[in-house]
Protein backbone atom coordinates (compact mmCIF):
# COMPACT_ATOMS: atom_id res chain seq x y z
CA UNK A 1 0.00 0.00 0.00
CA UNK A 2 1.15 3.21 -1.29
CA UNK A 3 -0.05 5.67 1.49
CA UNK A 4 2.55 7.11 4.29
CA UNK A 5 1.73 8.63 7.24
CA UNK A 6 3.19 12.14 7.22
CA UNK A 7 6.23 13.06 8.60
CA UNK A 8 7.29 16.27 7.60
CA UNK A 9 10.85 15.95 7.72
CA UNK A 10 10.77 13.41 5.36
CA UNK A 11 11.88 14.67 1.63
CA UNK A 12 9.02 14.72 -0.75
CA UNK A 13 9.65 11.15 -2.45
CA UNK A 14 9.75 10.88 -6.15
CA UNK A 15 10.33 13.90 -7.51
CA UNK A 16 8.05 14.68 -11.42
CA UNK A 17 10.47 13.16 -14.12
CA UNK A 18 11.59 15.52 -16.54
CA UNK A 19 10.79 15.44 -19.84
CA UNK A 20 14.09 16.06 -21.30
CA UNK A 21 15.49 13.25 -19.19
CA UNK A 22 13.62 10.82 -20.34
CA UNK A 23 16.00 8.20 -22.41
CA UNK A 24 13.68 7.13 -25.12
CA UNK A 25 12.87 8.40 -27.97
CA UNK A 26 10.26 9.58 -29.94
CA UNK A 27 6.77 9.14 -30.05
CA UNK A 28 6.55 6.29 -27.38
CA UNK A 29 9.02 8.08 -25.15
CA UNK A 30 6.91 10.78 -25.61
CA UNK A 31 3.84 9.00 -24.04
CA UNK A 32 6.56 7.89 -20.96
CA UNK A 33 6.94 11.29 -20.16
CA UNK A 34 3.74 11.93 -19.61
CA UNK A 35 3.32 9.11 -17.36
CA UNK A 36 3.27 10.68 -14.06
CA UNK A 37 5.09 9.49 -10.31
CA UNK A 38 5.21 11.78 -7.73
CA UNK A 39 3.41 12.09 -4.37
CA UNK A 40 0.47 14.21 -2.91
CA UNK A 41 -0.85 15.13 0.81
CA UNK A 42 -4.71 13.77 1.42
CA UNK A 43 -6.45 14.81 4.54
CA UNK A 44 -8.91 12.24 5.98
CA UNK A 45 -12.15 14.09 7.47
CA UNK A 46 -14.58 11.74 9.33
CA UNK A 47 -18.65 12.41 8.52
CA UNK A 48 -21.49 11.73 10.74
CA UNK A 49 -21.21 8.59 13.10
CA UNK A 50 -17.84 7.73 11.01
CA UNK A 51 -14.78 7.11 13.60
CA UNK A 52 -12.10 9.07 13.28
CA UNK A 53 -8.62 7.93 12.53
CA UNK A 54 -5.85 7.93 14.58
CA UNK A 55 -4.01 10.08 12.24
CA UNK A 56 -5.76 12.12 9.50
CA UNK A 57 -2.67 13.26 7.10
CA UNK A 58 -1.44 10.94 4.45
CA UNK A 59 1.26 10.63 2.15
CA UNK A 60 -0.07 8.76 -1.33
CA UNK A 61 1.40 8.41 -4.81
CA UNK A 62 -0.06 10.80 -6.85
CA UNK A 63 -0.59 7.60 -9.80
CA UNK A 64 -2.29 6.03 -7.21
CA UNK A 65 -6.27 5.70 -8.41
CA UNK A 66 -9.00 6.87 -6.01
CA UNK A 67 -9.59 3.69 -5.25
CA UNK A 68 -6.25 3.13 -3.31
CA UNK A 69 -7.33 5.36 -1.52
CA UNK A 70 -10.67 3.78 -0.63
CA UNK A 71 -9.06 0.39 -0.25
CA UNK A 72 -7.01 1.95 2.13
CA UNK A 73 -9.83 3.96 4.50
CA UNK A 74 -11.00 -0.06 4.63
CA UNK A 75 -8.16 -1.17 6.22
CA UNK A 76 -7.51 1.39 8.73
CA UNK A 77 -11.40 1.45 9.80
CA UNK A 78 -11.47 -2.28 9.49
CA UNK A 79 -14.58 -1.73 7.65
CA UNK A 80 -15.37 -5.57 5.70
CA UNK A 81 -16.08 -5.47 1.79
CA UNK A 82 -19.81 -5.26 2.37
CA UNK A 83 -20.19 -2.16 4.56
CA UNK A 84 -20.97 1.01 2.82
CA UNK A 85 -18.04 3.09 2.71
CA UNK A 86 -19.01 6.66 0.95
CA UNK A 87 -15.67 9.14 0.19
CA UNK A 88 -16.24 12.51 -1.11
CA UNK A 89 -14.21 15.43 -2.30
CA UNK A 90 -14.34 18.89 -0.73
CA UNK A 91 -17.93 17.73 0.61
CA UNK A 92 -19.33 17.77 -2.39
CA UNK A 93 -19.14 14.66 -4.40
CA UNK A 94 -17.68 11.43 -4.89
CA UNK A 95 -14.80 11.06 -7.45
CA UNK A 96 -14.89 7.68 -9.57
CA UNK A 97 -12.79 5.12 -8.12
CA UNK A 98 -10.47 4.95 -11.51
CA UNK A 99 -9.81 8.52 -11.09
CA UNK A 100 -6.31 9.26 -10.44
CA UNK A 101 -5.11 11.38 -6.99
CA UNK A 102 -2.70 13.30 -8.96
CA UNK A 103 -5.93 14.63 -11.22
CA UNK A 104 -8.09 14.88 -8.21
CA UNK A 105 -4.94 16.82 -6.32
CA UNK A 106 -4.35 19.14 -9.33
CA UNK A 107 -7.73 20.00 -9.46
CA UNK A 108 -9.60 20.11 -6.00
CA UNK A 109 -6.42 20.65 -3.51
CA UNK A 110 -7.47 22.89 -0.75
CA UNK A 111 -4.42 24.38 1.45
CA UNK A 112 -2.11 21.38 -0.47
CA UNK A 113 -3.90 18.39 0.85
CA UNK A 114 -6.96 16.58 -1.13
CA UNK A 115 -9.51 17.06 1.67
CA UNK A 116 -11.45 13.18 1.69
CA UNK A 117 -14.36 13.03 3.98
CA UNK A 118 -15.56 9.34 4.49
CA UNK A 119 -19.07 8.25 6.03
CA UNK A 120 -21.32 5.46 6.43
CA UNK A 121 -24.12 6.53 4.83
CA UNK A 122 -24.36 8.92 2.06
CA UNK A 123 -24.26 12.40 2.31
CA UNK A 124 -24.07 14.73 -0.34
CA UNK A 125 -25.73 12.08 -2.80
CA UNK B 1 -25.51 27.69 -33.29
CA UNK B 2 -25.47 27.05 -29.72
CA UNK B 3 -28.07 24.14 -29.37
CA UNK B 4 -27.31 23.46 -33.17
CA UNK B 5 -24.31 21.21 -31.92
CA UNK B 6 -25.84 20.11 -28.52
CA UNK B 7 -28.48 18.46 -30.70
CA UNK B 8 -25.13 16.66 -32.69
CA UNK B 9 -23.89 15.74 -29.84
CA UNK B 10 -27.07 14.40 -28.29
CA UNK B 11 -27.92 13.05 -31.80
CA UNK B 12 -24.27 11.15 -32.20
CA UNK B 13 -24.31 7.59 -32.62
CA UNK B 14 -21.30 5.01 -32.70
CA UNK B 15 -21.79 1.80 -34.48
CA UNK B 16 -20.63 -1.23 -31.93
CA UNK B 17 -20.47 -4.79 -33.00
CA UNK B 18 -21.31 -7.21 -29.78
CA UNK B 19 -20.24 -10.38 -29.84
CA UNK B 20 -20.70 -12.87 -27.37
CA UNK B 21 -17.77 -14.47 -26.13
CA UNK B 22 -17.40 -18.26 -26.83
CA UNK B 23 -17.09 -19.24 -23.15
CA UNK B 24 -20.27 -18.02 -22.52
CA UNK B 25 -21.67 -20.10 -24.61
CA UNK B 26 -22.76 -23.42 -23.60
CA UNK B 27 -22.85 -25.80 -26.53
CA UNK B 28 -26.78 -26.10 -27.03
CA UNK B 29 -26.24 -22.49 -28.45
CA UNK B 30 -26.86 -21.29 -32.14
CA UNK B 31 -23.41 -20.37 -33.12
CA UNK B 32 -24.25 -19.28 -36.07
CA UNK B 33 -25.87 -16.10 -34.90
CA UNK B 34 -22.96 -14.37 -32.93
CA UNK B 35 -22.73 -11.06 -33.30
CA UNK B 36 -24.92 -8.06 -33.08
CA UNK B 37 -24.77 -4.85 -34.49
CA UNK B 38 -26.28 -1.66 -32.47
CA UNK B 39 -25.95 1.89 -33.38
CA UNK B 40 -25.49 3.20 -29.82
CA UNK B 41 -26.13 6.83 -28.67
CA UNK B 42 -22.96 8.55 -27.77
CA UNK B 43 -24.24 9.80 -24.44
CA UNK B 44 -25.70 6.50 -23.50
CA UNK B 45 -23.93 3.72 -21.42
CA UNK B 46 -23.46 0.11 -22.10
CA UNK B 47 -25.64 -1.09 -18.99
CA UNK B 48 -28.45 0.82 -21.12
CA UNK B 49 -28.31 -1.07 -23.85
CA UNK B 50 -28.49 -4.75 -21.95
CA UNK B 51 -32.10 -4.50 -22.32
CA UNK B 52 -31.94 -4.47 -26.43
CA UNK B 53 -28.89 -7.04 -26.35
CA UNK B 54 -30.46 -9.23 -24.43
CA UNK B 55 -33.50 -9.65 -26.80
CA UNK B 56 -31.91 -9.70 -30.17
CA UNK B 57 -28.74 -11.29 -29.24
CA UNK B 58 -29.09 -13.65 -26.05
CA UNK B 59 -32.10 -15.01 -26.38
CA UNK B 60 -31.49 -16.30 -29.89
CA UNK B 61 -28.04 -17.54 -29.45
CA UNK B 62 -29.02 -19.33 -25.84
CA UNK B 63 -31.50 -21.99 -25.57
CA UNK B 64 -34.38 -20.72 -22.97
CA UNK B 65 -33.22 -22.37 -20.06
CA UNK B 66 -29.93 -20.78 -20.40
CA UNK B 67 -31.65 -17.54 -21.52
CA UNK B 68 -34.16 -17.15 -18.56
CA UNK B 69 -31.36 -17.82 -16.42
CA UNK B 70 -28.66 -15.10 -16.99
CA UNK B 71 -28.10 -12.50 -14.61
CA UNK B 72 -27.34 -9.45 -15.63
CA UNK B 73 -25.75 -7.89 -13.43
CA UNK B 74 -22.99 -10.33 -14.05
CA UNK B 75 -22.00 -9.01 -17.49
CA UNK B 76 -19.27 -7.15 -18.60
CA UNK B 77 -17.50 -6.08 -21.46
CA UNK B 78 -14.28 -6.04 -23.55
CA UNK B 79 -12.78 -4.54 -26.45
CA UNK B 80 -10.47 -7.48 -28.41
CA UNK B 81 -7.64 -6.36 -26.97
CA UNK B 82 -8.59 -7.89 -23.67
CA UNK B 83 -9.46 -4.19 -22.21
CA UNK B 84 -12.41 -4.32 -20.00
CA UNK B 85 -14.50 -1.47 -20.98
CA UNK B 86 -15.93 0.99 -18.04
CA UNK B 87 -19.52 1.26 -18.18
CA UNK B 88 -19.66 4.15 -16.43
CA UNK B 89 -18.23 5.69 -19.09
CA UNK B 90 -20.42 7.42 -21.94
CA UNK B 91 -20.11 4.90 -25.03
CA UNK B 92 -18.82 7.90 -27.70
CA UNK B 93 -16.13 7.88 -24.96
CA UNK B 94 -15.23 4.31 -25.20
CA UNK B 95 -15.43 4.34 -29.00
CA UNK B 96 -13.14 7.42 -29.43
CA UNK B 97 -10.99 6.36 -26.79
CA UNK B 98 -10.61 3.14 -28.67
CA UNK B 99 -9.96 4.22 -31.65
CA UNK B 100 -6.99 6.89 -31.04
CA UNK B 101 -5.67 3.78 -28.49
CA UNK B 102 -5.61 1.85 -31.59
CA UNK B 103 -3.97 4.50 -33.75
CA UNK B 104 -0.78 4.46 -31.29
CA UNK B 105 -0.35 0.90 -31.91
CA UNK B 106 2.07 -0.23 -34.77
CA UNK B 107 0.51 -3.21 -36.32
CA UNK B 108 -3.18 -1.49 -36.79
CA UNK B 109 -5.04 -0.34 -39.87
CA UNK B 110 -6.94 3.11 -39.55
CA UNK B 111 -9.23 4.00 -42.39
CA UNK B 112 -8.88 7.74 -43.49
CA UNK B 113 -10.85 9.87 -41.76
CA UNK B 114 -13.33 10.69 -44.38
CA UNK B 115 -14.25 7.18 -44.48
CA UNK B 116 -17.32 6.01 -42.37
CA UNK B 117 -16.66 4.99 -39.16
CA UNK B 118 -16.07 1.03 -38.61
CA UNK B 119 -17.91 -0.87 -35.75
CA UNK B 120 -16.43 -0.80 -32.33
CA UNK B 121 -15.83 -4.85 -31.70
CA UNK B 122 -16.57 -5.60 -28.31
CA UNK B 123 -16.54 -9.05 -26.37
CA UNK B 124 -19.71 -9.81 -24.07
CA UNK B 125 -19.29 -12.01 -21.40
CA UNK B 126 -22.23 -13.46 -18.99
CA UNK B 127 -20.25 -14.61 -16.46
CA UNK B 128 -17.84 -13.57 -13.79
CA UNK B 129 -17.02 -10.16 -13.90
CA UNK B 130 -13.91 -8.98 -12.76
CA UNK B 131 -14.89 -6.99 -9.89
CA UNK B 132 -11.39 -4.99 -9.35
CA UNK B 133 -11.32 -4.01 -12.76
CA UNK B 134 -15.12 -2.72 -13.20
CA UNK B 135 -14.86 -0.78 -10.09
CA UNK B 136 -18.31 0.08 -9.35
CA UNK B 137 -21.15 -2.54 -9.59
CA UNK B 138 -22.43 -2.42 -12.84
CA UNK B 139 -26.57 -1.95 -12.37
CA UNK B 140 -28.67 0.94 -13.21
CA UNK B 141 -28.76 2.23 -9.79
CA UNK B 142 -25.02 2.21 -9.74
CA UNK B 143 -24.72 4.11 -13.08
CA UNK B 144 -27.39 7.11 -12.00
CA UNK B 145 -25.36 7.57 -9.05
CA UNK B 146 -22.18 7.64 -10.98
CA UNK B 147 -23.53 9.64 -13.65
CA UNK B 148 -24.87 12.01 -10.97
CA UNK B 149 -21.00 12.34 -9.19
CA UNK B 150 -19.84 13.08 -12.88
CA UNK B 151 -22.12 15.94 -12.85
CA UNK B 152 -21.44 17.55 -9.42
CA UNK B 153 -17.63 16.95 -9.86
CA UNK B 154 -17.87 18.88 -13.29
CA UNK B 155 -20.26 21.11 -11.57
CA UNK B 156 -17.56 22.23 -8.84
CA UNK B 157 -14.96 22.55 -11.27
CA UNK B 158 -16.85 25.19 -13.25
CA UNK B 159 -18.39 27.02 -10.57
CA UNK B 160 -16.57 25.93 -7.31
CA UNK B 161 -19.07 24.86 -5.59
CA UNK B 162 -21.54 22.33 -6.30
CA UNK B 163 -24.91 24.48 -5.75
CA UNK B 164 -26.36 24.73 -9.58
CA UNK B 165 -26.55 20.59 -9.08
CA UNK B 166 -27.79 20.45 -5.55
CA UNK B 167 -30.25 23.62 -6.15
CA UNK B 168 -31.91 21.03 -8.48
CA UNK B 169 -35.21 19.86 -6.93
CA UNK B 170 -35.20 16.10 -6.64
CA UNK B 171 -37.89 15.14 -9.49
CA UNK B 172 -35.01 17.64 -11.66
CA UNK B 173 -32.07 15.22 -10.85
CA UNK B 174 -34.07 12.03 -11.99
CA UNK B 175 -35.04 14.41 -14.83
CA UNK B 176 -31.82 14.83 -15.90
CA UNK B 177 -31.25 10.78 -15.35
CA UNK B 178 -34.15 9.50 -16.83
CA UNK B 179 -33.87 12.02 -20.34
CA UNK B 180 -30.56 10.23 -20.92
CA UNK B 181 -32.20 6.80 -20.60
CA UNK B 182 -35.29 7.81 -22.76
CA UNK B 183 -32.75 9.59 -24.98
CA UNK B 184 -35.24 12.51 -24.68
CA UNK B 185 -33.43 15.91 -25.65
CA UNK B 186 -35.53 18.41 -25.19
CA UNK B 187 -36.20 16.92 -21.51
CA UNK B 188 -32.78 16.96 -20.90
CA UNK B 189 -32.01 20.62 -22.12
CA UNK B 190 -34.76 21.75 -19.75
CA UNK B 191 -32.90 20.81 -16.60
CA UNK B 192 -29.15 21.05 -18.35
CA UNK B 193 -29.71 24.33 -19.18
CA UNK B 194 -30.13 25.46 -15.56
CA UNK B 195 -26.17 23.91 -15.16
CA UNK B 196 -24.61 24.05 -17.87
CA UNK B 197 -23.39 27.42 -19.30
CA UNK B 198 -24.72 29.07 -22.18
CA UNK B 199 -22.35 28.07 -25.45
CA UNK B 200 -23.47 31.63 -27.19
CA UNK B 201 -20.29 33.30 -28.29
CA UNK B 202 -19.53 36.21 -26.17
CA UNK B 203 -20.42 39.66 -27.77
CA UNK B 204 -16.39 41.24 -28.65
CA UNK B 205 -14.90 44.12 -27.05
CA UNK B 206 -18.76 44.47 -25.44
CA UNK B 207 -17.44 43.32 -21.93
CA UNK B 208 -16.13 46.23 -20.54
CA UNK B 209 -16.19 44.06 -16.87
CA UNK B 210 -15.49 40.69 -18.14
CA UNK B 211 -17.20 38.15 -16.10
CA UNK B 212 -13.77 36.85 -14.33
CA UNK B 213 -13.90 33.80 -12.28
CA UNK B 214 -14.13 33.84 -8.89
CA UNK B 215 -10.43 33.80 -8.18
CA UNK B 216 -10.67 32.71 -4.37
CA UNK B 217 -11.92 29.02 -4.00
CA UNK B 218 -15.20 29.22 -1.72
CA UNK B 219 -17.52 29.68 -4.42
CA UNK B 220 -19.04 33.13 -4.23
CA UNK B 221 -22.52 32.36 -5.78
CA UNK B 222 -21.97 33.74 -9.96
CA UNK B 223 -25.42 34.28 -11.40
CA UNK B 224 -23.94 34.51 -14.89
CA UNK B 225 -24.14 31.27 -17.07
CA UNK B 226 -21.47 32.67 -19.75
CA UNK B 227 -19.19 30.19 -21.18
CA UNK B 228 -16.15 32.08 -20.47
CA UNK B 229 -17.03 32.96 -16.80
CA UNK B 230 -16.67 29.10 -15.62
CA UNK B 231 -13.21 29.02 -13.27
CA UNK B 232 -12.63 25.65 -15.18
CA UNK B 233 -13.67 23.67 -18.05
CA UNK B 234 -14.10 20.21 -16.77
CA UNK B 235 -12.06 18.43 -19.19
CA UNK B 236 -10.24 15.30 -19.41
CA UNK B 237 -7.27 14.50 -21.96
CA UNK B 238 -7.10 10.35 -22.77
CA UNK B 239 -3.68 9.53 -23.86
CA UNK B 240 -3.37 5.64 -25.68
CA UNK B 241 -2.61 3.23 -22.61
CA UNK B 242 -1.82 5.76 -19.98
CA UNK B 243 -3.70 7.66 -17.17
CA UNK B 244 -6.34 10.21 -17.66
CA UNK B 245 -5.42 13.49 -17.15
CA UNK B 246 -7.21 16.14 -15.67
CA UNK B 247 -6.31 19.56 -14.42
CA UNK B 248 -7.99 23.16 -13.86
CA UNK B 249 -8.28 24.52 -17.14
CA UNK B 250 -9.27 28.44 -17.66
CA UNK B 251 -11.00 29.36 -20.47
CA UNK B 252 -9.23 32.82 -20.46
CA UNK B 253 -5.97 33.17 -19.70
CA UNK B 254 -4.35 36.01 -17.03
CA UNK B 255 -3.71 37.86 -20.22
CA UNK B 256 -7.45 38.22 -20.68
CA UNK B 257 -7.12 35.99 -24.20
CA UNK B 258 -9.19 32.82 -24.40
CA UNK B 259 -7.59 29.40 -24.37
CA UNK B 260 -7.90 27.70 -27.27
CA UNK B 261 -7.66 23.70 -27.63
CA UNK B 262 -3.99 23.49 -29.11
CA UNK B 263 -3.07 25.95 -25.69
CA UNK B 264 -4.08 23.20 -23.67
CA UNK B 265 -2.36 20.10 -25.66
CA UNK B 266 0.70 22.37 -26.43
CA UNK B 267 0.83 22.61 -22.54
CA UNK B 268 -0.25 19.28 -21.49
CA UNK B 269 1.68 17.33 -24.36
CA UNK B 270 4.65 19.33 -25.81
CA UNK B 271 6.78 16.57 -27.46
CA UNK B 272 3.02 15.64 -29.31
CA UNK B 273 1.80 19.25 -29.91
CA UNK B 274 4.13 22.21 -30.32
CA UNK B 275 2.88 26.18 -29.88
CA UNK B 276 3.59 27.58 -33.00
CA UNK B 277 5.59 30.74 -33.71
CA UNK B 278 1.81 32.59 -34.65
CA UNK B 279 -1.11 32.01 -32.97
CA UNK B 280 -2.02 28.94 -34.68
CA UNK B 281 -0.39 25.66 -32.81
CA UNK B 282 0.72 22.69 -34.36
CA UNK B 283 0.79 18.84 -34.14
CA UNK B 284 4.36 16.98 -34.46
CA UNK B 285 4.12 13.41 -35.13
CA UNK B 286 0.61 13.25 -35.99
CA UNK B 287 -0.90 13.45 -33.15
CA UNK B 288 -4.63 14.69 -33.23
CA UNK B 289 -7.30 15.09 -31.21
CA UNK B 290 -10.78 13.82 -31.15
CA UNK B 291 -13.94 15.39 -29.19
CA UNK B 292 -17.05 13.77 -29.72
CA UNK B 293 -15.59 11.82 -33.17
CA UNK B 294 -14.77 14.76 -34.44
CA UNK B 295 -11.58 16.88 -34.99
CA UNK B 296 -11.83 19.95 -34.09
CA UNK B 297 -9.24 22.92 -35.14
CA UNK B 298 -6.36 23.48 -32.62
CA UNK B 299 -7.72 27.02 -32.43
CA UNK B 300 -11.46 26.10 -31.02
CA UNK B 301 -11.51 27.63 -27.64
CA UNK B 302 -11.93 25.27 -24.81
CA UNK B 303 -14.57 27.99 -23.61
CA UNK B 304 -16.67 27.20 -26.05
CA UNK B 305 -15.91 23.34 -25.86
CA UNK B 306 -17.19 22.92 -22.75
CA UNK B 307 -20.73 24.43 -23.70
CA UNK B 308 -21.43 22.78 -26.74
CA UNK B 309 -18.83 19.57 -26.97
CA UNK B 310 -19.48 18.37 -23.63
CA UNK B 311 -21.48 15.31 -22.59
CA UNK B 312 -24.78 15.16 -21.06
CA UNK B 313 -22.27 14.49 -17.94
CA UNK B 314 -20.67 17.78 -18.60
CA UNK B 315 -17.82 16.52 -19.60
CA UNK B 316 -15.36 17.20 -22.65
CA UNK B 317 -13.26 14.32 -23.56
CA UNK B 318 -10.46 14.92 -25.55
CA UNK B 319 -9.09 11.63 -27.00
CA UNK B 320 -5.30 12.16 -28.03
CA UNK B 321 -4.49 9.63 -31.33
CA UNK B 322 -1.44 9.49 -33.64
CA UNK B 323 -1.39 9.62 -37.73
CA UNK B 324 1.18 7.31 -39.14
Amino acid sequence: MALLPIDDSTPPVGPTPSIASSGTPGVAGALEAYRQKDMTKVRFKAIGNAPIMRQNYYRITASNRFQAVIQFLRKELGWKAADPLFTYINSAFSPTPDDTVANLYKCFATEGHLIVNYSSTAAWG
Amino acid sequence: MSSLFRQMVWDGTVPLAIKLAPSSLPSSSDRMLDTYFIQAPRISYLPLLIPEIRQNLCDLVLDEATAAALREEDWWFETEKDNVLKWHWPIGLLYDAHFTTMSASESCFLPSASSLSPPMPITLYLSNPPADKLLLTPSVESLKSSFMSQCKEADFLRWGSTRRMTGLRKTEQDGLWDAIREHNYDNFWKIGSKILPNPNPPSPLLNSSPPTPNPDGTGAATTTNDAYAVRSIPLRLFLPNAPVIQDLCSPVTQNGVHTTLGDLLSASFPLLFSKGANIQNTSISGAYAVVQGMEPPLETEVGWLGASLAGADGWVNVCVGLRA
